[in-house]
């Protein structure tokens, strides 16, 4: 029995077979319990032909296990090309929606203010005179008292015209430290047209504690416009007035769309008014019962829909209400 | 207020430009909306191309009858001949010529020289309109005599000027006068204050001048003063130019300088007929109830006891602060005139004005609180220019006021601002910004406010606030330093954002609607007093009629797929002044129950809660497909609410929520599986699934775990008024695997008590 041979033979044997089924033949022919091989195994004598035919039984049973898988392989990528589809072809898909732009930007700013340690705060929205004007330092006189410009239920109750009432309802409450955000609806009387409606969105902001000081009004709202509008804007802010806050301010955010060159959007200034900010008023502290020599704080009170028309810039903020499915699935 | 800068400069010296003005303005005082442009260009040499020139013959030109021929003397050693349109001067006027060359605005080209009608025009006589300076065009300008000609006409006139366009916040009425402007301007750009110096005119002949106040709180002063012989006439050019560029009209010189004095120091002054005053004096008084007063405007006003009136002492000459009566109005032949110059309460007059829509100059002045100390400047001034720009003597003058408000004093902290402001600003700096301003600071920082800033400055943090605004620019930015950290959304906020995600998820997309609505189906719904429109006249309880709006506005729009939520706040009557807010989830999806029912158990199945729905009744609901819950009600939309099929819910989030458990509980179901059977019973038609799943999981207690029904079958097979109800069962216990023989027992008690209560048979 000549070892060599019959091991040439092998090799050449699964070198040529095809097939799955081809290969397990030439494994029974070559390896099986009646091959010449296991027969010549079964009759050796001597130690060294014995050596000398494992070897070669060895060697042949690893070419064949890699012509074998080798072969699987081949029959495996046959089939899958058979099982192409055509990837770009549109499919039914799950059903989805979308939150409300209003919604996607009131939780921005709500992620933004619990990142830097602040609570959500849920207003109301029908309020007392109190809240709305007394408590917030509104002289007599003021036009927001007026029904002119505010809806009332009746003497006493207004809906409110900002979010601040809740700067109130919280500070009655609670003792400084004070960190909140509050968000929601507010009321106006003003007739619905591209930029006004009698109802909209405004985010509240407020921070009281020992040494809180303008420059933390300002950091603070910097580090959210650029959150808003990207991490490229500038800020800058500028004397105003309000009742409840001394000194009060007005915050620019540096145009997104001409980075202050001037364009329709900034109006050709370069900068784009956001809203108004401040100090918290003493006469705001006093009505809570806080030590103004003790504590400082500062709040701000912003509308959403405006920074939602100006971010992604359409004409009309009645959009907003009109609820039509091809403006939010825009968002 | 609009402020013509070389006007700002009579009263300020600046260097800086206009742009530079309004940027400091912007940052630190008021808003300046723009720099509006007007008059002649100044670029290139365009301005040498405008000169004073004399006329030295005029004739009517030879072709035409209606264009004179002239000569000028433009200071160029030879006359030159212009072509011009207006009669309106002769030989020996003073006027403005533009030269060839000259651009002028509203001109595409500049001007050349060109032939009319046969005769050579070497120039243009120019009107008042041609070069910004006016509307008028009636005729050309005439100069005061006496200028050489061949002058540059920008040293006679502003033929270019740049004007600011202020916005001022309510609290600074001082900003709407020139002066107050030119004390900001001095203090943020270095300027130097110029004071006005005015000599008031001598009272020629006293006479007496009768002023009463009947309501000293709504008029706590009156300053009347007579002036006699006045001419009423045009205004000169001068001021003309000046009123233009601020945006007021030219009327004539005596209304004229009661508006230029009012632009300068911001107290509004009003000058009568006084001819047509019955006595030639005032009285102020409350209106009578139902008192007439015809106004300038040719309005007949009905007022009350809550107007201010303006009398002669028998009937009403002007609404105080407002306006004047059209009776006393200064016409061409008024000779004598009481020269107005008061002060008014500001409530009163909003609320008068309001009342009456009706706002001016004046009143917008008024009702932010005018300094009652600036009428007599006001009436200084007033009084010198109708002397010597309409001839008049000044022949009387009261002044009548029960005191006026001392000056406040407050005290200062320095360094109470830096800890406000977060900024060290030098106590001198601070000092300074103060006295610039008009405050008087004395060594212990008590600082002494100036009248104009009465109203506005009271407190310590008044005077933080002056430092702060001028050092605006120059505060950083930091971040609060705490010593205590708890942000955080509540339980009912996370919740909140989880319902809305679920049913994003889901397919539905996020609406807003109007929480004010026409009408409401709780009768005690809160209604406002005064309603925009009956759209928006009640605070809603539910939020389904905005979302069957937004449905229909999709439909409308021939949108597809449409399925929309909102998780909003209803309003409910508390028998208190306030409603109870609550927040609510409302769904509308085009299609029927079982999408409604998809989208409620989305919601509770992520809320940890299982959803256990119970036939109702609801008006606005498909009477056979309407369910309860513990929170709300879902199911199919009435038909008549919205054509098509719809299915509607609404959850009160209060109510869905509170049973939500604190923690959820491992339960182990994976050491020993399940074994898992079926059944199929028959009962009569009208039983409910979950009356059968009650009871099996009652009589399968505690081996059985879960009973859910796959599959209901009606037909031949199981008779008419049955249905075959399909369950899977599971039986689990936690300490054991359940042989076939276990749940062979529990099937038993399950069947028998179905039996029981339904008469339910076995199937199959
Ligand atoms: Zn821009």
């Amino acid at each position: 029995m000549d070892a060599d041979a019959l091991e040439r033979e092998g090799l050449a044997a699964a070198a040529a077979a095809s097939s799955a089924n081809a290969i397990e033949v030439v494994r029974v022919e070559y390896l099986g319990r009646k091959s010449a091989l296991k027969q010549a195994l079964r009759e050796v004598r001597d130690r060294e032909t014995g050596m000398a035919l494992n070897a070669a039984r060895e060697r042949l049973e690893g070419a064949i296990d890699a012509r074998e898988s080798e072969l699987a392989r081949a029959e495996l990528d046959a089939r899958l090309t058979t099982e192409s589809v055509d990837v770009t072809l549109p499919v039914g898909g799950f059903s989805r929606g979308k939150l409300h732009l209003i919604t996607q930007i009131r939780r921005e700013v709500e992620d933004v203010f619990l990142g830097l340690g602040y609570s959500v705060v849920d207003g109301r929205e029908v309020e007392t005179i109190h809240y709305n004007f007394d408590a917030l330092n509104f002289p007599a006189g003021h036009p927001a008292r007026s029904p002119l410009a505010t809806l009332f239920v009746d003497e006493t109750t207004v809906l409110r015209t900002e979010t601040s009432p809740s700067q109130v309802r919280t500070m009655e409450v609670q003792e400084p430290p004070v960190y909140i955000v509050s968000l929601g609806r507010t009321y106006r009387r003003d007739t619905p047209d591209a930029t006004h409606s009698p109802i909209f969105h405004q985010v509240e902001g407020l921070a009281v504690d020992e040494g809180i000081t303008l420059a933390d009004l300002t950091g603070t709202l910097d580090f959210l416009l650029r959150k808003l509008f990207g991490e490229k804007r500038r800020t800058e802010f500028r004397t105003h007035y309000f009742p409840f806050t001394e000194p009060s301010i007005e915050a620019y955010v540096s145009c997104h769309v001409c980075d202050g060159d001037g364009c329709p959007v900034c109006r050709h200034s370069g900068w784009i008014e956001v809203g108004g900010a401040g100090m918290v008023d003493p006469a705001v502290f006093a009505a809570v019962g806080y030590d103004p020599e003790r504590y400082s704080g500062f709040a701000f009170g912003w509308g959403l829909e405006r920074i939602a028309m100006l971010r992604h810039e359409f004409p009309d903020l009645r959009e907003l209400w009109r609820n039509d499915l091809r403006f939010s699935r825009q968002f | 207020m609009r402020a013509p800068l070389s006007w700002l400069r009579e009263y300020v010296r600046v260097d800086a430009t206009a742009h530079e003005i309004a940027r400091r303005l912007n940052v630190s005082t008021l808003e300046v909306d723009r720099v509006i442009d007007i008059g002649v260009a100044d670029v290139g040499d365009n301005l040498s191309y405008l000169r004073v020139g004399k006329v030295v013959e005029a004739a009517k030109h030879p072709n035409a009858d209606k264009l004179q021929l002239c000569q000028l003397d433009v200071g160029e050693g030879e006359l030159r001949q212009i072509v011009c349109g207006a009669w309106n001067f002769g030989v020996g006027a003073t006027v403005a010529v533009g030269l060839p060359g000259v651009l002028l605005p509203g001109f595409p080209a500049p001007l050349d020289e060109r032939p009319l009608r046969g005769e050579l025009s070497r120039g243009m006589i120019l009107a008042e309109d041609e070069i910004g300076l006016g509307s008028d065009h009636d005729g050309i300008m005439l100069l005061p005599g006496g200028i050489e000609p061949g002058s540059p006409l920008s040293d006679v006139l502003p033929v270019c000027e740049q004007v600011l366009d202020c916005t001022t916040t309510m609290n600074r009425v001082d900003l709407l006068s020139m002066v107050g402007l030119a004390r900001e301007v001095a203090t943020l750009c270095n300027g130097q204050l110029l004071p006005i110096d005015v000599e008031d005119p001598a009272i020629v002949r006293p006479g007496q001048v009768d002023v009463s106040i009947d309501d000293p709180e709504g008029c706590p002063r009156y300053i009347a003063r007579v002036l006699e012989g006045v001419s009423v006439g045009p205004s000169p050019m001068w001021l003309r130019a000046r009123l233009h560029a601020a945006g007021m009209r030219s009327i004539s010189n005596v209304v004229d300088i009661t508006n230029y004095v009012m632009h300068v120091y911001g107290s509004p002054l009003h000058a009568f007929d006084r001819t047509k005053l019955d006595g030639g004096g005032i009285l102020v008084r409350r209106a009578a109830d139902g008192e007439e007063l015809t106004t300038l405007d040719g309005t007949v006003r009905k007022l009350d006891e809550r107007d201010l009136l303006i009398t002669d002492g028998t009937k009403a000459v002007a609404l105080g602060a407002i306006m004047g009566g059209l009776d006393s109005e200064i016409s061409d032949t008024t000779t004598e005139i009481l020269l107005e110059a008061a002060n008014f309460e500001p409530i009163g007059i909003l609320q008068t004005s309001e009342r009456l829509g009706l706002r001016t100059e004046g009143s917008n002045r008024w009702e932010k609180g005018v300094d009652p100390h600036m009428a007599e400047p006001a009436a200084v001034l007033a009084s010198r220019l109708l002397v010597d720009l309409a001839g008049a003597e000044l022949t009387g003058a009261a002044d009548v006021h029960s005191g006026l408000p001392e000056r406040a004093v407050v005290r200062l902290r320095p360094e109470r601002t830096n800890r406000i402001v977060g900024l060290d600003v030098d106590s001198e700096e601070q000092r300074s910004i103060l006295e610039r301003l008009g405050f008087e600071v004395n060594g212990d920082w008590d600082v002494t406010v100036p009248t104009w800033r009465a109203r506005d400055v009271t407190r310590e943090i008044d005077l933080v606030e002056e430092v702060a605004r001028v050092v605006l620019d120059r505060v950083p930015h930091t971040m609060p330093l705490r010593r205590l950290v708890a942000g955080h959304l509540t339980r009912e906020q996370r919740h909140r954002r989880l319902v809305e995600d679920v049913l994003v998820g889901s397919g539905f997309s996020e609406a807003y609607t109007w929480s004010l609505v026409a009408a409401d189906p709780d009768r005690n719904a809160l209604r406002l007093a005064d309603p925009m429109s009956g759209d928006q006249a009640i605070l809603r309880t539910t939020l389904l009629d905005g979302l069957i709006a937004a449905a229909r506005e999709n439909v409308d729009a021939g949108n597809d797929g449409i399925a929309l939520f909102e998780l909003a706040r209803v309003y409910l009557p508390s028998g208190e002044a306030l409603p109870e807010e609550r927040w609510r989830v409302g769904g509308i999806v085009a299609g029927g129950f079982s999408e409604a029912r998809s989208a409620v158990e989305a919601i509770y199945d992520a809320l940890h809660l299982e959803l256990r729905p119970a036939r109702t009744t609801v008006p606005h609901l498909h009477p056979g497909k309407a369910a309860a819950t513990t929170a709300g009600w879902l199911g199919g939309l009435h038909p008549a609410l919205l054509d098509g099929s719809w299915a509607v819910f609404e959850l009160d989030l209060l109510e869905l929520t509170a049973p939500i458990p604190e923690r959820v509980l491992y339960d182990d179901v994976i050491t020993f599986p399940p074994l898992r059977q079926d059944i199929a019973v028959v009962v009569a038609e009208e039983v409910e699934a979950a009356a059968l799943v009650d009871t099996i999981l009652e009589a399968g207690a505690p081996e059985l775990r879960a009973a859910n029904v796959f599959d209901v079958y009606h037909g031949d097979q199981v008779g008419a008024g049955r249905k075959s109800v399909a369950i899977h069962l599971s039986f689990q216990v936690p300490d054991r695997t359940l042989s076939d023989a276990d749940a062979a027992v529990v099937r038993d008690r399950v069947i028998a008590l179905l039996a029981e209560r339904f008469d339910a048979e076995l199937r199959g």
